[in-house]
């Protein structure tokens, strides 16, 4: 197992370089870039221009940056924002917390109730129920979120005054546990709507894949009460690909929402990207890629290494 | 191996079962507390996050101006009545007072005494020598050097006097002054690197307010500066805070978690609603930027003058702003709102008037060919016109000049991108056919335009400049040469009214209006008094209070 794991993490250097290459080959070749903003500045010279390309090291070759860039990251230091001089890690990081709390809270509650109601609708197919959700699946997945965003404001906040309609706290209380939980509440439930519905889909299928099987027949007929049958012997089974589906979903722990933030004012990853992406903040983006980069690989392993621990038949390595 | 994947398959099931059922319970609906209002602080909204906190290194006007206007000065500012106010200088430099010397060339400046850093230390000639020398200098990056590249002599005379000789004289010096405001020699000259300095995160500087916290993505909050200079703000704490959502920003002003919403304001379709919100109070304020189409007169199409005014007379101007901004900008005739003191009141508007347009197309041989579409010598009236990206106002107008243009026999596409791409090097390497574009005048308020319409200002020929449209006329370089050296107002005016009177025969750029923003405020919430002059909502922070 040990070897297994050491094996992924060393071929996920490669994978990162090539990640890196791409990402940053592909951003300077995109049209436009970061000195757009000073453009829009009437009195700003061509050679005003020049000088700024110079100061943020954009006047040499790509592949000189690439290389400055890389061997920075592998120093530790992975640079600053052009607009602001802040190092990147720094900016990264204090956006990370508030990200983890809300896709935590958001993927926690999903999984749960999604798997809940997937299990349901799969033990009783074609019932009243099963159709229900299938309906409100087809329905979250269908509207987008920034609908269920201003809609939950416009009720909850404008209309009932239940809710604040964004942010992580009141002001002046910072680290006040309650007013969190309120500030939390509307945006967590508008995340995990979409993923609820993600979530039951998939394990209503894969609950039906295996509850018609040949062994669970077999232990229906040994006289197994039916809890048995489906927690011991249908659930290991049914739940492999959800924990695929939840490797491929935990980066997003780090990467943020980017719509969801945006509505809720969330102080958020999500955010940290569309502010970057639209200032063409390169150092920003760059980190931000390597960092998502580093947890999609990270979940998938855990992914591959948790469904070995659950699935005896499985050898890693 | 085997047991220990028994143990862990058993013990990862029950703790990804605990874990989850723990988490699923905390997120619950919990009763809020009942906040009154605090008369001691304020809470501004606004959709976009300050990224820079040295006012020096600024690039989003508008946002960048808060942390600006509450930490920092500059040495006069712009008053809401369009007076030049002494603020960390001690007097206005003119002639009369001999600030000014008779050529215009030299400047003498004396500084108030008795002004200190929020750190304490004492404000000297020697920080504003230290501003000058960051902003000439070119390892800085600074967003424009406007005015200051003309300092030929920069003079500390004693530790409250500076002297600046200029190359020639340049009546909106005052300009470049009013809009960099004084950062401290003590701390950065220290540092080795001025844009990555520490110093920019945790700034300090001489205004009424100093930076207390800041939640990325969140707020800034600052706590009044009891030793202001010009006596202590009155409201205790000012909080900047960041709703990225204009529309979600807009119900938090109703909902009482905003106080006062800047920067992009209410939403136009919402003007009449807000308005009649109990406690709340809604206000236009003109913003200094005038909206125009930017016709390339370098592409074949558009550079015979005759054309460019075809085409702007063929559009429905006024009707663009009734429909789709719904009356809250008001039309203007020149690159001045028509409440500038040098705007020239006796221009007419052409438009719409497609019969004529038509018309003047055929004279300037554009014939209608087989597929509608007017052609001569082998070019075809088909052009683009681009903005940015995902701007429905703005996409709306195109739409509506498209049609204009169309009824004439001239094809417009519209090519909108993203604001990083169109504003670049489509924009400054004169790429683009025509533009939809907002831009304020170039040396703060004042009515010069050297840098947009002077022949000597076009960046593909010279290299410098931002005359985008490629426009050339002998007589406004003339006249833009006269106006920044003639000192007295009523023949500046003269020479704008002339400079204004030739553009609109010539329409290198097509006036549409003057932008204006809908703020809504708590009516509690006095002297917030709307500057049309300067981008800063909060230029006077100082003087604001609550009733």
């Amino acid at each position: 197992m040990l070897h297994y794991v050491l094996r992924r993490m060393l071929h996920a250097v490669p994978l990162m370089i090539g990640v890196s290459i791409v990402g940053f080959g592909l951003m300077h070749l995109a049209p436009g870039g970061p000195l757009a903003v000073y453009t829009l500045n009437p009195t700003i010279t061509a050679q005003d221009i020049e000088r700024i390309k110079v100061v943020f090291g954009l006047d040499q070759p790509v592949y000189v940056q690439y290389v400055k860039w890389a061997i920075g990251m592998f120093t530790g230091s992975w640079g600053y924002t052009f607009f602001g001089g802040r190092p990147v890690l720094v900016v990264i990081l204090e956006r990370v917390p508030a990200t983890l709390l809300l896709m935590g809270s958001a993927l926690s509650i999903a999984v749960v109730v999604g798997m809940f109601v997937g299990i349901l609708g799969a033990v009783r197919r074609y019932s009243v129920f099963d159709y229900l959700a299938t309906t409100g699946a087809m329905f979250a997945l269908s509207f987008p979120t920034f609908w269920f965003g201003l809609m939950a404001i416009y009720v909850f906040a404008l209309q009932l005054r239940w809710l604040p309609s964004g942010g992580m706290y009141e002001l002046g209380a910072e680290g006040e546990i309650l007013d969190l939980l309120r500030h939390l509440t509307l945006p967590t439930m508008v995340l995990a709507l979409v993923i609820v519905a993600t979530w039951s889909r998939y394990t209503r299928s894969s609950f039906l894949e295996v509850i018609h099987q040949d062994y669970i027949r077999t232990a229906r007929a040994k006289g197994l009460r039916a809890p048995a049958i489906l927690f011991r012997h249908a659930f290991p089974n049914a739940v492999k690909p959800l924990i695929a589906l939840l490797g491929v979903q935990l980066p997003f722990l780090f990467s943020g929402a980017l719509v969801t933030e945006t509505i809720f004012g969330w102080p958020g990853m999500g955010r940290l990207f569309v502010d970057a992406l639209t200032m063409k903040e390169y150092p920003v983006l760059m980190g931000m890629m390597m960092f998502t980069a580093f947890f999609v690989i990270f979940s998938n392993l855990i992914a591959d290494v948790a469904i070995a621990l659950i699935d005896p038949r499985i050898r890693l390595g | 191996m085997a047991r220990l994947k028994r143990i862990s398959r058993r013990g990862a099931m029950k703790g990804a079962g605990a874990l989850a059922v723990a988490t699923l319970g905390a997120p619950a609906i919990l009763p809020g507390k009942a906040s009154a209002q605090n008369r001691d602080r304020v809470i501004i909204g606004m959709t976009q996050e300050p990224v820079q906190f040295n006012p020096l290194l600024y690039v989003n006007a508008g946002t960048e101006n808060v942390p600006e206007a509450c930490m920092f000065d500059a040495l006069w500012d712009m008053n809401d009545g369009g007076k030049f106010v002494p603020n960390l200088a001690a007097a206005i430099p003119t002639r009369e007072n001999g600030g000014i010397s008779a050529d215009g060339k030299v400047w003498k400046v004396g500084l108030k005494r008795g002004v200190k850093w929020s750190d304490g230390a004492p404000f000297t000639a020697k920080d504003v020598e230290f501003t000058y020398q960051s902003i000439i200098n070119p390892k800085v990056a600074i967003r424009s050097r406007s005015g200051f590249d003309l300092i030929k002599n920069f003079k500390v005379v004693d530790d409250f006097t500076i002297e600046m000789e200029l190359s020639r004289p340049f009546v909106p010096f005052m300009w470049a002054w009013q809009n960099m405001h004084i950062v401290p020699h003590h701390l950065l000259s220290k540092e080795a690197d001025f844009n990555t300095s520490g110093y920019n995160s945790k700034p300090v500087g001489t205004g009424p307010y100093t930076l207390k916290s800041r939640v990325a993505g969140s707020h800034m909050i600052y706590e009044r500066n009891p030793n202001y200079h010009r006596g202590p703000a009155k409201i205790g704490t000012v909080i900047h805070k960041f709703v990225p959502d204009q529309l979600v920003l807009y119900s938090q002003v109703r909902t009482g978690e905003v106080d006062y919403m800047g920067l992009t304001g209410v939403p136009y379709d919402r003007w009449a609603e807000a308005s009649k919100i109990a406690d709340r109070e809604f206000f236009s304020v003109p913003q200094p930027w005038v909206q125009f189409i930017y016709f390339n007169c370098g592409k074949p199409q558009f550079k015979d003058p005759k054309v460019r005014r075809a085409l702007y007379i063929a559009t429905e101007m006024q009707k663009s702003l009734d429909d789709i901004y719904f009356g809250a900008w008001k039309r203007t005739l020149s690159y001045l709102h028509t409440s500038h003191w040098a705007y020239n009141p006796n221009l007419k508007d052409p438009t719409p008037n497609p019969e004529l347009a038509a018309k003047m197309l055929d004279e300037a041989g554009w014939k209608v060919g087989a597929d509608g579409v007017r052609a001569k010598d082998g070019v075809k009236m088909k052009f683009t016109c681009s903005t940015t990206a995902g701007v429905p106002a703005r996409q709306g107008c195109q739409a509506l000049f498209q049609q204009n243009w169309k009824k004439i026999g001239v094809e417009m596409e519209i090519k909108n991108m993203p604001a990083s791409v169109v504003w670049g090097e489509y924009t400054t390497k004169s790429q683009f056919d025509t533009l939809l574009v907002a831009w304020e005048p170039t040396v703060g308020m004042d009515p010069d335009y050297t840098a947009r319409a002077h022949s000597k200002q076009i960046p593909v020929k010279v290299g410098s400049g931002s005359n985008y449209v490629q426009y050339e006329n002998a007589e406004v370089d003339r006249l833009l040469e006269a106006g920044v050296t003639e000192t007295d107002p009523e023949a500046r005016k003269k020479i704008y009214w002339r400079v204004q009177e030739i553009l609109h025969e010539e329409v290198p750029f097509a006036p549409q209006a003057g932008t204006a923003q809908g703020r809504l405020k708590h009516k509690g919430l006095k002297n917030d008094r709307p500057n049309q002059y300067v981008t800063d909502a909060t230029w006077n922070i100082q003087d604001w209070h609550w009733s």
